[in-house]
This record gives structure tokens, sequence and C-alpha cells, in this order.
């Protein structure tokens, strides 16, 4: 039952994170390497608004989760929106570049230290007991929650959202998209900010579960092979992606090595790049593109 | 004009600099100051900075104002090779100082025996080449020491435990703490306990609780980590989650005392080589005062270790006499005792043979239920 939650919880990780990755590049074919910094960046911005709104968790928790969604637009505003027309490497050059800065103004701005968001908000992390005897801590049961929550909004909002059927539209063919009158500029913001927010989520999820350091880009980046499994263009595939690198990870830590875990979300990538490079629920012709 | 203007300052101030530094003592550091392990380093490096402007400000030493030059490496090798060849060629610095991830020892140390100048390892872990038979170029000041700790950790859970001990260990997948824990679980089979499993957690991880699960199915009675804090803490606070209730034992470092209020944990142990600063000495007030009148964005309780960096170049110098170059410098420091004033539970006393300390002491300390508590008082091991 253990493995069980485990695999859940790590999967819910993943899949927060990697749909960010997903939801720029189905729009725009731009791969985000910026992508763990600015879910740091989500994290981090509880710490300042945990002081700025001092005694109400509530508030300084979507004020938070409001100022990722501002710094998604921002970011398209004043970065990306020059980059386009240009090469997407260039573009994806441009996001290293944002992370390199990112992770430089954290450091100068909260150091490097080990820092607790939950205790800045006074916010307890209590483990709750599962029916089978499983053990979960209440922000991972919050995040497996969000990651649920997030998903169905998401598809929904794509399938049936005025706004999600322009973007699907800006994905597919924007030029043809322009001509029928759709704002391309308003649609690629909307990723970002959209992207810049489930990312954000997964962040301060995770802060508030085991402390938040400097280092958490590096596990936007380990969520990243579950993106390419599923196919990067595919939010099903990044859930199922997610579940099939967190399922790997958890048992071979528990029944071989758990040094194996470093490496894991690679080697099944590396697996399904031989045999299905497109990712398994990736359009195959993307492929070609990229 | 401007231009002219610019260029013209700048070669001034190029040229006054080594003119400047004639008249003082340099000593260059490289550090992580800045990237994910700065965490560790920062503290100790502001904390040296504050001790030196403190000693400038009563007049420097045998007359003489230091100059203290950080150089930043980010924990990369290639940035400590390339500080190091900066601080002694072109800053001419008598005193070279590591203070990053053991990563970066191996090109500044090339770089200090090229030159002649002393290495002084300060709050960065100490290397073999320190103990005895010591390398005459290297020295450390650093508390925490890889085997020693081990040995004074598993003793403590020896004389703590009530029946045979079971034990679990937790290491970061670098080099050095896997090595301790290797060494660590060879010496608890020595001293008649069981070592039940070792997990080795790569940096960063997104969730610890598969490891713990791991770690708690094993069945340990105690579990022992020695590893940069976030996994000694996040493998500690996952095991909680999962419902273990024993004892667990770790290094205590630079943030070991907000994190034993912040955790409030009765069998959580942190075995330390530094005094916590609730202990309320005169020198932690001098620490905290110094600290407050710099306006250092770190705790006063995470500075002992550059503090006692700072104490122990102060000596050197002094001992070196003015003017002072890399062998009369290295002279002085094979023969030093400096009282670490209660900071360390003795003096750091060098010798020509020992770079590193005669006697080494080990505090352990945990949450009572109201305030961090002292469970085992200096416990002193012979360095040979």
């Amino acid at each position: 039952m253990q493995l069980f939650v485990n695999i859940v919880v790590l999967a819910s990780i993943y899949a927060l994170i990697a749909c960010g990755y997903v939801l720029i590049y189905r729009v725009s074919r731009v791969l985000n390497l910026a992508h763990g910094e600015l879910m740091m960046l989500g994290a981090y911005a509880v710490l300042a608004t945990a002081s700025l709104f001092s005694g109400h968790p509530v508030m300084a928790l979507v004020a938070a989760v409001v100022l990722s969604l501002v710094v998604g637009v921002l970011v398209y505003v004043f970065l990306m929106r020059k980059m386009t027309g240009e090469m997407v490497l260039a573009a994806i050059l441009t996001t290293v570049a944002l992370g390199i800065l990112i992770r430089g103004i954290v450091v100068l701005v909260w150091s490097a230290q080990q820092q607790y968001p939950a205790q800045a908000l006074g916010l307890p992390n209590p483990s709750l007991v599962l029916p089978g005897g499983g053990h979960i801590s209440m922000w991972s049961a919050v995040l497996v929650g969000t990651n649920v929550f997030v998903y169905t909004a998401l598809l929904g909002f794509l399938r049936f959202g005025r706004w999600g059927m322009r973007m699907r539209a800006a994905g597919q063919n924007p030029l043809l998209a322009a001509q029928r009158g759709i704002n391309l500029h308003g649609v690629y913001a909307l990723a970002w900010s959209l992207s810049t927010l489930t990312g954000a989520l997964a962040g301060i999820l995770m802060a508030l579960d085991s402390g938040l350091t400097a280092t958490m880009p590096v596990i936007g980046l380990k969520a990243f092979p579950a993106a390419l499994v599923g196919g990067l263009d595919s939010l099903v595939g990044a859930l199922v992606g997610a579940l099939i690198v967190a399922a790997a990870e958890v048992l071979l830590i528990y029944y071989v090595d758990p040094l194996l875990s470093d490496v894991v979300p690679f080697l099944v990538l590396v697996a399904m790049l031989i045999v299905r490079p497109w990712g398994l629920f990736g359009t195959r012709e993307e492929l070609d593109r990229v | 004009m401007l231009k002219r203007i610019l260029l013209g300052a700048i070669s001034a101030a190029a040229l006054a600099l080594p003119a400047l530094a004639q008249d003082a003592y340099v000593v260059g550091l490289t550090g992580a100051l800045t990237g994910p392990p700065s965490s560790t380093y920062a503290p100790a490096v502001d904390a040296l900075r504050i001790y030196i402007d403190g000693v400038n400000a009563r007049g420097g030493v045998n007359g003489k104002k230091i100059t203290l030059l950080l150089e930043d490496d980010g924990a990369q090798p290639s940035k400590a090779a390339a500080n190091a060849k900066k601080l002694i060629t072109q800053d001419k610095a008598v005193l070279l100082l590591n203070a990053s991830l053991s990563s970066t020892y191996a090109p500044v140390i090339a770089e200090s025996k090229a030159a002649g100048v002393p290495l002084l390892f300060a709050s960065s872990v100490c290397p073999q080449s320190v103990y005895p038979p010591a390398d005459p170029l290297q020295f450390c000041t650093t508390g925490f020491a890889a085997n020693y700790d081990s040995q004074a950790t598993l003793d403590f859970v020896k004389a703590s435990a009530k029946g045979p001990v079971k034990i679990g260990f937790s290491a970061m997948a670098i080099p050095l703490s896997r090595g301790e824990i290797d060494y660590a679980e060879e010496l608890s089979k020595k001293m008649g306990m069981t070592p039940v499993d070792k997990e080795v957690i790569p940096p960063p991880t997104a969730d610890y609780t598969p490891f713990a699960t791991k770690l708690k199915d094993a069945g340990p009675t105690w579990v022992y980590s020695w590893a940069p804090w976030v996994t000694q803490v996040r493998t500690l606070e996952a095991l909680r989650k999962l419902g273990w209730q024993d004892d667990y034992i770790a290094w205590g470092h630079l943030e070991t005392e907000s994190e034993l209020v912040r955790l409030k944990d009765g069998k959580f142990y942190t075995v330390n080589s530094n005094s916590l600063f609730q202990e309320g000495l005169p020198i932690q007030k001098e620490i905290e005062d110094a600290a407050k009148k710099a306006g250092s964005k770190y705790p006063a309780a995470t500075m002992a270790e550059g503090w006692i960096a700072g104490m122990v170049i102060e000596a050197a110098l002094k001992g070196a006499g003015w003017p002072a170059d890399a062998a009369k410098l290295r002279t002085a420091m094979e023969n030093l005792k400096v009282d670490t004033k209660g900071l360390r539970g003795g003096p750091i006393e060098w010798t020509k043979n020992n770079h590193f300390r005669t006697k080494l002491y080990y505090r352990v300390y945990k949450w009572d239920g109201s305030k961090i508590a002292r469970v085992q008082d200096w416990k002193s091991y012979d360095v040979k």
C-alpha cells in the first residue's frame, strides 16, 4: 500500500510540473527550459507573501498563486514575445538565460539556505493514515488533489473553453489561426501564465511539504522525461508519462538500488526514444518539426 | 571623454591595489558563495569577513591590516582553480582559503603547491591530508571530520541504547557522504550493532518518502545520517510521516540550532563539534553583536565555523610577524595553539605533523520538550 501511495505522490509531482512543459510546447513549439526555475520562483513567492499577509495563510497562498500567473504573463510580454518569428532554438536559449537569471535572483534575495514556507505561514503538515495502512502527509495529499483538479480543469478548458480552442488552433496552425482573427499574442501569454501557474503550484506544494532550497530547478528537470515519454504535445501523455516514470523510480528504489532513482527517468526516456520517439500520446508529425 | 576618464580611473585603481596590498596581510579565499551548496559555506565566509573587519578595526595584526579577498567559485572546480591562481599570482596572497565543495580541492591544492602558499580549509570538510602525517602546506579548522564523527556518533548510540541496536544509514549520493556512511556501516558491525539498511539518496530529490519507506521497512531502532543537512533532515521528516518513531542521529551542521527548535523532536539527536548558541557563552554574545552590527543576513548561530577560522588566521599572522611571506606563515601555522573560548571543546592545536587537531571534542544535543538540551557533554578523541 505504501509503495502505491509513494508512486501516486511522485507521479503527481512530475505530472504537475510536466503539464507546464506541455502547455507551452503545444501552443508555441518552444521548450521552456526555465520551467524549473519558474516553479522555484513560485515557491519562494510564498515566503514573500507570507510576510506581507502575516497571519493570513490562505491570502498569502492565493497571492503567491496570482503572482505566478502574473510572472508568466510578464515573461511572455517582456521576453518571449520578442522571440516570435525567430528560430525556435533562439527562443529555447532565451529560456535558458531566463533560468540562470532567476537562479541568481533567488540566491541574492533569499540566500541558498533551506527555507520552510509552511512554518512561515504557521501551517501544520500532519501525517494521514490511509485505509490499508499507508501514510501520506497532508500537503502531499493536497498535491495529489491539486493535480487531479488541474488536469481535469485544463482538459475541460482546452476541449470546451473558447480560449482553450484558440490555444489548440494556434498550436496546430498559427498562420491560419491568425488569419481567422485569433490574437496569437494573447494565446501565447495565456499559455505562459497557465504553465507558470501549474509549475508554481507544484513548487509551492512541495515546499509546504518538505521545505525549499535553491536546488528545486533540478526537480523540474527530472520531470521533463515524463513529458517526453507521454508525448510533448499531449496533456494525457504527460499524466501517463509521469505515472510510468514515478512507478519505475519508486519500485527500483525499493527493490533494486536507491541510487538508480537519479537515472531512472532518463533510462525510461531513452527506452521510449528508441521505441517510439514521439512519445506515447504525442503527434508523430511533431518529430520532424523538432 | 567619459571613456577616457573611466579608463584612467580603472588604471589608477589597478596600480593602487597592489600598492595597498603590500602594506597589509593579503588573505585570499575561494568559496561557494553562490549556488546550491552555498548554504553551508556562505554564512561561515560572512562570519570570517566580519571577524577580520573587527581585527582591522582594532588596529590589525602586528600593526598591519588584513586584506581579505573573497572570490566566488560557485562550487565549480574550474572557477576555484582560476580563483586560486588569481589570488596567488595577481593578489600575492600569503594564505589561501578554501570554503567550498570537496570537488574544488584538487585544483586549489595544485595551485597552492605550485606557489608554496599555505592552504587553509575553513568550513569545508577537512581532507585526510591534514591528518597526521600532514601535508606541509595544508591545514584545516572545520568542525566536522571523516571517521572521527562516525566513531563519536556510534559510541553515543551504543552508550544510549538499552538493548541490541539495529541501525539504518542515510547518505547523500556524493563521495564524501557515501564514504563516511560506508565507514560507519563497517564500524557498527565491529561495535556489535546490526546494520539493516543504507539509503544513498541523490541530491536533490522530489520526495524522500520512497527512500524512507525502504529504511523503515528494514526495522531499524536507530538511524544515522552524515550528509548535508537537507538529506539528514528530510530523511528524518519522511520517516516520521511514515510513522517511524525510533531514534535518529545526525551531524550537527550550521542549521542545527534553528532546526531542533523547528522540529521539536525528542528522539532526534545531533552530534556537534561546535557549542550551540543556547549555551550563552560570552564569545557567542560577541558574535551575535558583531553579526547584528554588520547587518549580516545570516543568523549568528550559523557563524561559529567562520569565527573560529578568523581566530586561527589572526593567530597565525601574528606568529608570522611582519613582513610575512608564505614560508614564515607556514612555520607559524605548524606551531599554533588557539583558545576557541568555548566554541569548541578545546583549543585548535597544530604541530608539524598534525594540521588538523590533536584532540577532537563532541557534544550531543536534542530537543527535550521545551528547549534544546545537552544530552552528552564534551567527549574527547585523540587524533593519531
